[in-house]
């Protein structure tokens, strides 16, 4: 009875009260909301799995996790890339165990039948068991429903149905278009291996963070100290640049679940890191001058964290992919990226700059982490079961349609977990 | 050259600058050309990949800085850990001044904390493979590099903020 009346009510976890936006704790804690949650979002909507640049040559593949479904995204001889149910056909072992890597086929271990990089069967051992006229092509590895590209961003769609890529974007592509701008080609190459860590809480805990403007003088205090101890201009910001973020920049609250965290662009080298690297290097300012015109500049020079629903963060560094494992553990990989057709030394410093401030080791990712598990931890205490959401929701306005915030208030938040109560309320 | 127990015996003595948190003498170990460096692939170039740590002297300073005169969360509570040092090798001198060592350590680790405190009060345990090149400063022995190769190093990490 509790288990019924509680899947009707999922959507009643979130309240877009006018007031007071809050969440209910159990939204991180709840298993069921947890399985839910793969079943509803992630197994059912677009889902990022990859850059093609992983998988620059025929026979390349990575297998990943979608929702709880495990896949292979292969590039097949003909030079597609494929998305494929990672199961034999024939007893429903897995055809590649490997995390990336290079063949001209999958081999089921288990009895040998064979499949071509587009999930074609192309051979089954001892063949003579059956009959002649057997068809081989129903017994291929089954491809995901849809699999699509934004200029090399690569999601998945477990499901047929529902809204196009193109129309799940819309809202935040010219964001990401800009942030394909900082290379004058408008190119990435992704730098592997990725970043990866692991925390014993929520995937939404990361959701919510990556555009949070509210907790950085706080969780990335000992940060601003070691900035301060050099005094000098990095990748990652200056002491001037932080300070001016927060006065003038904003966070977005996109439609579809999107919504980004951003810091004006500028064509100061003082101000921004594109302009500070078109200053240094005059090769680059040729190109970027070339390609794009002072408006363009000053679109692509701003700093964005930019969120695209429900498992994707673009990061001036890196494509952030989180992956939920279990309702209270959760990996995050941080594909580093290279700018394709700058100089090297730009991207042997965005590198450097990386590491200094993320993955497990650096002087900022593992204090956001830190928190996550605070709040994990401090969300089995049910008193009050609500998290309050609702920070600037009284000054929130509109500008060319779109709904901007301060840079410490919640609204890409509040967008965030209203697509995830219409996702979480359709039956 | 340097023998198989003086190098043990410096590598023990590294070992315990970080277990008992003496962040500051064991830069000082480091030469000023020094690099610490903890790899996600071993056989990737540093420059030109990513790592989960590849400091030069001035990052290594920061690292120490920010362990010893911020407020870090990631290391408040503060990691206890215990390093076991083994299979100690040292390589025929190169004619180059420097002294390539290697061993082996067992790092166990935890922070301690409240009851049901998530990411606290459970001791984790790595294994690592660890590359020196040593060089005599001033007849003191110092560290010009460090590779430290966690078996688990190209999976998912959680806090590696206490100096693995």
């Amino acid at each position: 009875m509790a288990v019924t009346q509680r899947a009707r009510t999922y959507g009643d976890l979130v309240v877009d009260d006018p007031r007071e936006f809050r969440v209910h704790g159990s939204v991180y804690t709840d298993p069921q909301v947890f399985q839910e949650e793969m079943n509803r979002i992630f197994e059912r909507t677009w889902v990022y799995a990859g850059h093609e640049s992983e998988l620059p040559a025929p026979g390349d593949y990575k297998t990943v996790l979608v929702g709880r479904q495990p896949l292979i995204l292969a590039r097949h001889e003909d030079g597609r890339i494929y998305a494929l149910y990672n199961r034999c056909r024939h007893r429903g072992a897995v055809v590649c165990r490997e995390e990336r890597g290079h063949s001209n086929f999958f081999r089921c271990r288990y009895h040998n039948w064979v499949y071509a990089n587009n999930g074609a069967l192309i051979g089954m051992a001892q063949v003579s068991g059956y009959p002649e006229d057997l068809d081989r092509s129903r017994y291929g590895l089954v491809p995901a429903a849809r699999l699509a590209s934004y200029r090399g961003l690569l999601f998945v769609n477990l499901s047929p149905t529902g809204p196009s890529l193109e129309q799940h974007l819309e809202p935040v592509r010219k964001y990401v278009d800009h942030w394909f701008g900082r290379s004058p080609s408008e190119r990435i190459q992704v730098i592997l291996p990725p970043h990866r860590y692991e925390y014993p809480g929520n995937w939404k805990l990361q959701a919510e963070n990556g555009f949070d403007g509210y907790h950085g003088n706080y969780v990335h205090l000992s940060w601003q100290r070691v900035l301060q101890l050099s005094k000098e201009s990095t990748v990652e910001s200056t002491v001037e640049e932080v300070q001016q973020y927060r006065q003038e920049g904003c966070v977005r609250r996109l439609r579809n679940g999107h919504g980004l965290l951003e810091r004006p662009g500028s064509l100061n080298p003082a101000s921004s890191w594109t302009a500070r690297m078109m200053h240094r290097y005059p090769e680059y300012a040729e190109a970027m001058r070339k390609r794009f015109d002072d408006a363009h500049l000053m679109e692509i020079s701003a700093r964005r964290n930019i969120f695209v629903f429900p498992n994707l963060y673009l990061f001036d560094t890196h494509i952030r992919v989180i992956v939920p494992k279990a309702v209270d553990r959760t990996e995050v990989q941080l594909y580093v990226y290279a700018l394709e057709d700058v100089p090297e030394a730009i991207n042997r410093s965005r590198y450097r700059g990386h590491e200094r401030f993320y993955g497990p080791a650096g002087f900022g990712a593992p204090d956001d982490i830190e928190v996550f598990t605070e709040v994990q931890t401090g969300l089995a205490a049910t008193g009050d079961p609500w998290n309050l959401l609702h920070r600037g929701q009284h000054r929130e306005r509109v500008v060319d349609g779109e709904v901007i915030g301060h840079t410490t208030d919640e609204a890409p938040q509040r967008s965030f977990y209203r697509e995830w109560k219409r996702v979480m309320s359709q039956a | 050259m340097l023998s198989v127990a003086e190098a043990e015996q410096f590598l023990v003595a590294e070992a315990r600058l970080l277990d008992e948190r003496r962040f500051e003498e064991w830069e000082a170990l480091f030469t000023e050309d020094g690099v610490y460096w903890v790899p996600m692939d071993p056989d990737r170039d540093p420059t030109d990949s990513v790592s989960i740590i590849y400091d030069d002297r001035k990052r290594l300073h920061e690292r120490v800085y920010r362990l010893t005169k911020t407020p870090v969360l990631d290391q408040n509570p503060p990691s206890r850990t215990v390093r076991l040092v083994g299979n100690v090798e040292v390589e025929p001198g190169d004619g180059t001044g420097e002294q390539r060592v290697r061993c082996n350590q067992l790092i166990a680790e935890m922070r301690p904390g409240g009851p049901g405190q998530a990411g606290l009060n459970s001791p984790r345990w790595m294994a690592a493979r660890c590359e020196y090149r040593l060089r005599k400063v001033d007849g003191r022995w110092r560290i010009a590099w460090k590779k430290v190769v966690l078996l688990d190093s190209d999976q998912a990490q959680y806090n590696l903020s206490f100096i693995p």
